[in-house]
């Protein structure tokens, strides 16, 4: 015990001492802000304004002048018929996504194009110099038979087609306004429009397996934190995987192994770098929780002064405790397996490459979740959520929406410890055997002789 | 006397011991004692066996038939305690302080706190390494690295200390330092098994040796038995005169010539006192006549190369 604890403060101190560990803890927030949401940012900002000409080729000024009022106060969505975009899901999410960059565009500039020219060639070919010439950036013509004939469609000229948010923007003022103009002409009055196009919302109540109904809920929360504790499990792993790998394979590449196998037996090496490692890990999303938590506290206070509302989550406490454990098991599962992969390789670099399937087999794990939420009592769902590498993100889906009966959570635990404990076993045989033969990759029949030789 | 489990006839017992790694026999029907209180060789040619005998001594591995006692009992975890080992793959924690370094290893070793610092400073001391308690151990040169690696196999004051070549590559002041010291550890009454090809070095503090080559022991026992049995048939050699008798094949097979001197390998058979009793009927002055030991150089190449 002396000898296992003195391999993890080793492991432990030696880490949290290092300026690696104090430069990336305190870089660490600021480049995952840097890396997720600057891209988001400079892909939706728009420096420019759009200069967009408009040639209406109806009879009056009335579509125009409806064009230009939906394309410069565009945001009336609220008015506006959903009834249309709730055609199917991607639409829908579609339309989120452009109401989002709409924010960030660049104004667009309205001016009705009179046309001097008489077909419709010539009018293009002027406006097409104008553009040259950058006066303007893009015109739309709208023919004349807009109104009464449904197949009748607008047409824009640009040069730069690449700005689709800017286009998606347009387009919708078109039809929003052709859409209105249409209705009014078929005789609806401006006030039942506004109110015949008010949207449906529905309103969802959960019922537990006792048959009681619950108060009026949203589903996000059973949506949402499967996926924050898969992402969490993800991120972990994929900032501690490589730190176990190189912590395994650190003795072989000083050759201190030897000393130490004439100290201590390999599989307490391997469980003492584990925790020593896990420790760090530890360490370092604990600050990170800290400041994060500072950040909210701070934010949530700032809200509640200005009169907001707090979102209060309607979840047991052994809700949070399921989702502790299965986080914890999910995060040992995958240790291990880099742990088994640092066993098997003499170099860190040829460990990277061993390990890559690692991150698919959580990848893996996190597409399945989608399935199992829609369906979470399936028997694909209970069975999956039993296999030890899917099971920490599978289960806690199964979790937060339908909890499942408590033995199966109990026995998704039990599998996932023993596979740990397997996988720890067998990374430890590796080890001391792989150990005696420096400089070469071990393979997969050796490792099976080896695992049952010694 | 420093054995605190009693008397064993034998600090180490190795009975019949094969390991093999796929085809490749590495260790064959093995068999050797190592008495307590004495320095024992353990020699012969690079890929012979000694590493991988180590290895089973001090239980990284087991061996596939055969057995071993150390102190008299089959190895525990307890009883790795009581061996210092130094391997021939030396490696330390490069961005480790050296001080830090040695303390971890005493931990390794169930030595702990106050203690190991004081055994650390002593043996820093010792080999001349207290100002660099503090360094990385990649600021050191190898030889500071070796004599650093050398202090790990000891700071646990262990009972049996197996060096493997231990003295390679360092600067001769630092080989007799290294030397004093495991001699006064042999004088502690500590036993000491040392695994080199340097012949020389071998012959200088070994007490006994084992000779082993391609897998197998060839020849084991104290060095005087060993050099005895080998024989006395080199005579080292000086006259002047007529030089006619040393070209009977009968009496001698090989004449190695100095600056003044001249070393003559007997023929088989042949007695020295018939090839002075002729040198002297020629007619030579006879300056120097000695029967020369083999030196275990000698033994080694004879030996290695009669097995080729």
């Amino acid at each position: 015990m002396t000898k296992f604890l003195a391999i993890v403060k080793r492991e432990y101190i030696q880490r949290v001492r290092s300026k690696l560990f104090v430069v990336m803890t305190i870089l660490g927030p600021i480049l995952l802000m840097v890396f997720t949401v600057v891209p988001g940012l400079l892909m939706s900002i728009k420096t420019e304004d759009t200069r967009l000409g408009i040639v209406d080729q109806t009879s009056g000024t009335k579509v125009f002048d409806a064009v230009r009022d939906s394309l410069v106060k565009p945001d009336r969505r609220d008015s506006n018929p959903k009834a249309e975009m709730v055609e199917s899901l991607n639409a829908n999410s579609k339309e989120r996504v452009e109401r989002a960059n709409q924010a960030f565009t660049g104004r667009i500039l309205v001016s009705k194009l009179e046309s001097s020219a008489g077909s419709e060639d010539e009018i293009k070919r002027e406006l097409n110099n104008k553009i040259v010439k950058d006066e303007i950036d893009g015109y739309l013509i709208i023919p004349p038979d807009i109104l009464e004939n449904s197949g009748a469609s607008p047409s824009f000229y640009s040069k730069n087609l690449s700005d689709l948010p800017t286009q998606a923007q347009i387009e919708r003022a078109i039809n929003d306004a052709v859409r209105k103009l249409r209705l009014t002409a078929a005789g609806v009055s401006e006030e039942a429009l506004d109110r015949l196009s008010k949207p449906v919302n529905l309103e969802v109540y959960p019922v537990n397996e006792k048959g009681e109904q619950g108060g009026r809920a949203s589903g996000i929360a059973g949506f949402a934190i499967p996926f924050i504790v898969a992402f969490l499990i993800y991120i972990t792993v994929l900032l501690y995987g490589q730190v176990i790998l190189g912590a395994v394979v650190e003795e072989k590449e000083t050759r201190i192994a030897e000393i130490l196998f004439s100290s201590v037996k390999s599989g307490t090496l391997m469980l003492g770098k584990l925790i020593g490692v896990s420790l760090v890990a530890v360490t370092q999303l604990g600050i990170w929780a800290a400041a994060f938590g500072l950040v909210v506290t701070y934010g949530l206070a700032a809200m509640s002064s200005r009169g907001l509302d707090q979102i209060p989550l309607h979840l047991p406490a052994v809700f949070f405790i399921y989702l502790f454990v299965f986080f914890a098991l999910g995060y040992f599962i995958y240790a291990t397996l880099y742990v088994l992969v640092g066993s098997m390789v003499t170099t860190t670099q040829e460990g990277g490459q061993v390990a890559m399937p690692i991150i698919f087999l959580l990848m893996a794990g996190l597409y399945l979740a989608f399935p199992v939420m829609r369906s979470p009592n399936s028997s694909f769902a209970t069975w999956l959520s039993l296999v030890p590498f899917f099971s920490p993100i599978v289960m806690v889906v199964r979790v937060v929406t339908q909890t499942p009966p408590f033995w199966q959570i109990a026995l998704s635990l039990l599998i996932g410890l023993v596979t740990v404990i397997g996988l720890l076993w067998v990374a430890a045989r590796v080890y001391r055997v792989g150990m005696l033969m420096y400089g070469k990759k071990a393979t997969i029949p050796e490792m099976l002789r080896w695992v049952r030789q010694s | 006397m420093s054995h605190p489990n009693g008397y064993h006839e034998t600090t180490v017992q190795v009975d019949q011991v094969t390991k093999s790694f796929g085809e490749f026999t590495a260790v064959n029907q093995l068999s050797l004692s190592v008495r307590p209180g004495r320095i024992y060789g353990l020699l012969g040619p690079n890929g012979a066996g000694k590493t991988t005998t180590i290895r089973m001594i001090v239980n990284i591995t087991a061996p596939d038939s055969g057995n071993i006692k150390i102190f008299g009992k089959q190895i525990t975890p307890e009883l790795q305690d009581r061996i210092g080992y130094l391997p021939e793959e030396r490696g330390l924690y490069k961005k480790m302080k050296v001080g830090e370094q040695l303390k971890f290893f005493a931990e390794l070793k169930n030595i702990n706190g106050k203690e190991a610092d004081q055994r650390i400073d002593k043996w820093l001391a010792r080999l001349k390494l207290s100002e660099w308690k503090l360094k990385k151990s990649m600021e050191l040169s190898k030889g500071m690295q070796q004599k650093i690696q050398f202090i790990t196999a000891v700071l646990h004051e262990p009972d049996l200390i197996i060096l493997d070549e231990p003295f390679s590559g360092l600067d001769p002041v630092n080989v007799e330092l290294l030397k004093d010291v495991v001699l006064e550890l042999k004088a502690a009454g500590k036993t000491i098994i040392f695994s080199t090809h340097q012949m020389e070095v071998a012959e200088e503090i070994c007490d006994d040796i084992c000779l082993i080559n391609r897998s197998r022991k060839v020849l084991e026992g104290s060095i005087r038995q060993v050099r005895q049995s080998f024989g006395r048939n080199t005579v080292a050699l000086r006259f002047e005169g007529d030089e006619s008798v040393l070209s009977d094949p009968a009496m001698v097979t090989k004449v190695e010539r100095h600056a003044d001197e001249m070393e003559v390998l007997l023929a088989e058979g042949a007695d020295a006192q018939i090839l002075l009793k002729r040198l002297v009927a020629a007619g030579a002055v006879v300056g120097k006549f000695e029967m020369m030991e083999p030196s275990l150089n000698d033994i080694f190449i004879a030996k290695v190369t009669e097995a080729a």
